[in-house]
């Protein structure tokens, strides 16, 4: 038996919802349209969902075109069980304000650790300032 | 009738265009240059990449059709003005009615079109509303296809009516849009009808080729081409135009070769440089886009819209022709524009499969945006990837792959042994080896130079020793450091050969039979020349006689290069280097004892592997050798191996390997002498072991004590035992 080599594997997976996570954390959800050798996507009727907790929200993004090396995971949606999920889907507002808390909460433990290292002599480079470098 | 009318009305356009000729050439020329060599590049580009991805009639037939009826559409209203001096001069039948259908009559589908409907009236058709996106006007598009509206496509009719609008000479737009929804399209008939006509008129208007691209699908679609019998082989040259000349030319109905040139759509001149009448469209359109349009291909702007997946397939191969001027530098193809055979194979099922279930899913479909990729697209997306997976050197260019499936095998053949599960295949990429037509030569090449040196150290740092090795004058030589630089650099030759030898010996692991012979020849070819450099290649640095091998012998690297080079040897060859070994080996193992580092070893393995292939006379030869005394001093080569870690496991191999010939049920009729010479050797080696003091060996051959008990009364066997098997220990006296 024999299989497609590279993105060519991807061209079976075209027309099928899918679930793009791509590299800055976003999670996008659509249709794949087109791919290329690079796995370059294109995404249609393309929501971006963010999850915090068991709660989720869409925000209605429409057509997203992928650069490949973006992609760090990317899965089919099965269109039947995709209903039959423990997750609470609420709308976009709360669901903006459930993520801009967890980010706060996300922070203020992050600087709770850098200070708590500082009194130990400790210090250590933060993941976003050493890509600015 | 038609071209009657068309004739007439060209008639004023050919003085408008002949009173042009007279300004406004110079300012063109620059722009003519420039334009030419977009035009060479972009049909290399265009040419190479169809070669590499061409699809052929079965892989992307199903769209194929659809560029040939834009360009069929087109080419067919310039038939109509041409078709009047075909049939004058080649006394030709006018070209059939599917032409003028196909020519773009918006409302009445399949029915022949009267010759009553001129297509020249077309310019004063209003053009059809635009859409604004590509997908909706996909979408629209798809609607009207499916009920059989074919020609109601905007981007169609557009192209056919030819209003130069942008959107009209982007062939990306047109292909696209109606290749993605061909499938659904039913134009065989006038298509091929269509192609008739177009392949008759080029028999006589493209030039000959005498590009030899064999493989190119341009050429095999069409062979017949001929030798132009009205014009001047510099009018068909794209390079031969000015774009002055090229927006004359249409406007003359005397050259029907036309289609053949570039006319650039968008020169300047057209849009803003000549007065407007000139570029009313009721005047100007009727001749330059009908006949433009199916040069397109040709300009420069096209042909870039058309690289990738939009490349033309061989269906209007004609308009892609091989350009007239033969000097024009191609590409050939390489070995990369081949598929490997089953990944054909693999495409072609595939295209199947996708075939059938297109006309399975022939209804209208719940999903309206489904197949925007279209199957042509997608072809050329595998095609790529497969290409990709064919190489030279897999163990180079893709080692983790190659490796990762070598263990899967094994695990699996480990499994099976087991009876874990049933026998299961797993899923493998084909990675087909090619052959590479021309070899890349990288920069590095100093021929003992030092100015590049710096750079070259980086590669193969060693080279060092090529310079100085060249540089030094011949009686320098003979000084013995350069002598030893020059045996360092001979041995630093025969490892790069070794090497390549290694190598071909793994690749001939993976390769078809036919081709292993082949490779098989080189490489006993590279190991003769190996062992000749290895026997006489250091004459010069070493004067003594009888010293063969010996310089090698005395380099650790060299002793390291005889070891790997044994096993590529045939018998006779590396019974030679075993002799030597044995010969030397009292020297061999005082510079071992001087060095921390004992080199020695390196040589147990493989010359264990050659005493395994001995027969009894060439052993006895070899053992006579042990015994023998040496030249000058009392010892013997055997006193002085009991000394010596690698020197006693050489001696044991020996013994052991006599043992195991002697024991063995086949028979070897030694000689009397030899017999007697065998019988000596071991009561000498026994009477030798029993007196000194023994360092460990290498290995400890089982059947060494058995041979003993041959020859030996029981007391003299439990003594000898415990020497051996006790080293470091005296011997008990």
């Amino acid at each position: 038996m024999n299989y497609m080599p590279g993105t060519a594997s991807l061209i079976e997976d075209i027309d099928k919802k899918h679930l793009v996570l791509l590299r800055d954390g976003r999670t996008l959800i659509g249709f794949l349209r087109s791919i290329d050798q690079f796995a370059n996507l294109v995404l249609h009727q393309t929501v971006e969902r963010i999850h915090v907790g068991k709660k989720y929200g869409d925000i209605p993004r429409g057509i997203f075109i992928v650069r490949g090396e973006n992609v760090v995971l990317l899965g089919e949606i099965d269109l039947e069980k995709e209903i039959d999920t423990p997750l609470q889907q609420v709308s976009i507002e709360e669901i903006l304000e459930e993520q801009r808390v967890e980010q706060q909460a996300k922070q203020e433990a992050e600087k709770l650790k850098l200070q708590a290292l500082k009194e130990r002599g400790l210090s250590i480079l933060r993941a976003d300032t050493l890509d600015e470098y | 009738m038609t071209a009657d009318l068309a004739d007439t009305e060209w008639c004023p356009l050919l003085q408008e265009t002949d009173e042009c000729k007279a300004d406004g050439h110079s300012e063109d020329e620059e722009a003519t240059t420039l334009l030419q060599e977009m035009v060479e590049e972009d049909e290399e580009i265009d040419l190479y990449n169809e070669e590499t991805f061409r699809l052929d009639m079965e892989s992307g037939g199903e769209e194929d059709p659809a560029d040939l009826f834009v360009f069929c559409g087109e080419f067919s209203q310039f038939e109509k003005g041409a078709s009047k001096d075909l049939s004058k001069m080649n006394g030709e039948p006018p070209k059939p009615p599917e032409v003028q259908q196909a020519a773009g009559q918006p409302a009445p589908q399949r029915l022949p079109v009267t010759k009553s409907q001129p297509a020249p009236a077309l310019s004063k058709v209003p053009v059809a509303p635009r859409t604004t996106g590509r997908i909706e006007m996909r979408g629209e598009r798809r609607r009207e296809l499916s009920k059989k509206m074919e020609f109601q496509d905007p981007a169609v009719l557009k192209s056919i009516k030819g209003k130069p609008t942008l959107e009209s000479l982007d062939s990306a737009v047109v292909d696209s849009g109606i290749s993605s929804t061909w499938d659904e399209m039913d134009l065989e008939a006038e298509d091929t009808a269509a192609m008739k006509v177009i392949d008759r008129t080029l028999e006589q208007r493209i030039p000959p080729t005498t590009l030899d691209f064999l493989s190119s699908p341009l050429t095999h679609q069409y062979p017949e081409v001929s030798a132009p019998k009205h014009a001047p082989q510099g009018h068909l040259s794209p390079r031969a135009f000015s774009p002055r000349y090229m927006q004359q030319v249409p406007a003359c109905p005397m050259m029907p070769r036309s289609p053949l040139c570039p006319v650039r759509p968008y020169s300047s001149q057209t849009r803003f440089g000549q007065p407007s009448r000139y570029l009313s469209p009721s005047s100007f359109r009727p001749t330059s886009s009908n006949i433009s349009t199916p040069t397109r291909p040709l300009t420069p702007k096209v042909l870039q819209m058309r690289f990738g997946p939009m490349s033309p397939s061989p269906g209007p191969a004609p308009f892609f022709s091989p350009p007239a001027n033969p000097l024009q530098r191609f590409r050939f193809p390489g070995h990369v524009t081949q598929l490997h055979p089953q990944h054909r194979r693999i495409l072609s099922q595939r295209q199947q499969r996708t075939q059938s279930s297109m006309r399975k899913q022939r209804e209208p479909r719940s999903d309206p945006y489904a197949n925007i990729m279209s199957a042509k697209e997608k072809a050329w997306v595998i095609r790529l990837q497969m290409i990709q997976l064919q190489s030279e050197n897999p163990h180079l260019d893709d080692y983790y792959y190659q490796a990762y499936y070598q263990k899967l095998e094994e695990k699996l053949t480990e499994d099976e042994l087991l009876g874990d599960r049933a026998k299961k295949e797993p899923p493998k990429l084909m990675t087909p080896y090619v052959q590479k037509a021309e070899i890349y030569e990288p920069v590095v090449h100093i021929e003992g130079s030092l100015g590049q040196v710096a750079v070259s150290t980086c590669y193969s740092p060693r080279r060092a020793i090529d310079a100085v090795h060249v540089h030094c004058q011949e009686e320098d030589l003979k000084d013995i450091g350069h002598r030893r630089l020059g045996v360092l650099n001979l041995i630093e030759k025969m490892f790069m050969t070794l090497l390549e030898v290694e190598e071909l010996q793994k690749k001939m692991a993976v390769l078809p039979e036919e081709e292993r012979v082949r490779f098989h020849d080189t490489l006993t070819c590279k190991v003769n020349q190996l062992f000749h450099l290895l026997k006489e290649g250091f004459q010069e640095s070493c004067h003594e006689l009888d010293a063969e091998f010996l310089p090698v012998l005395l380099v650790s690297k060299g002793k390291r290069l005889i070891a790997r080079l044994l096993s590529f040897l045939p018998l006779e060859a590396a019974l030679e280097i075993l002799v030597a070994v044995l010969k030397h080996l009292p020297l061999l193992m005082a510079q071992d004892a001087e060095c921390s580092y004992e080199a020695l070893p390196v040589l147990y393995t493989p010359l264990c592997t050659v005493i395994g292939h001995l027969s009894f006379t060439q052993l006895v030869q070899v053992l006579k050798e042990f015994t023998a005394p040496l030249p000058d001093s009392t010892d013997t080569r055997l006193s002085l191996a009991c000394h010596n870690k690698f020197a006693i496991s050489f001696l044991y191999a020996l013994l052991s390997h006599g043992e195991r010939l002697l024991s063995a049920d086949t028979p070897i009729e030694p000689g009397i002498e030899e017999f007697d010479i065998w019988t000596d050797t071991v009561f000498s080696v026994a009477k030798q072991l029993s007196h000194s003091s023994l360092v460990e060996p290498l290995l400890l051959p089982s059947n060494l004590l058995s041979l003993f008990c041959r020859y030996l009364d029981k007391q003299a066997v439990v003594q000898l035992e415990g020497t051996i098997e006790r080293p470091g220990s005296l011997p008990v006296q």
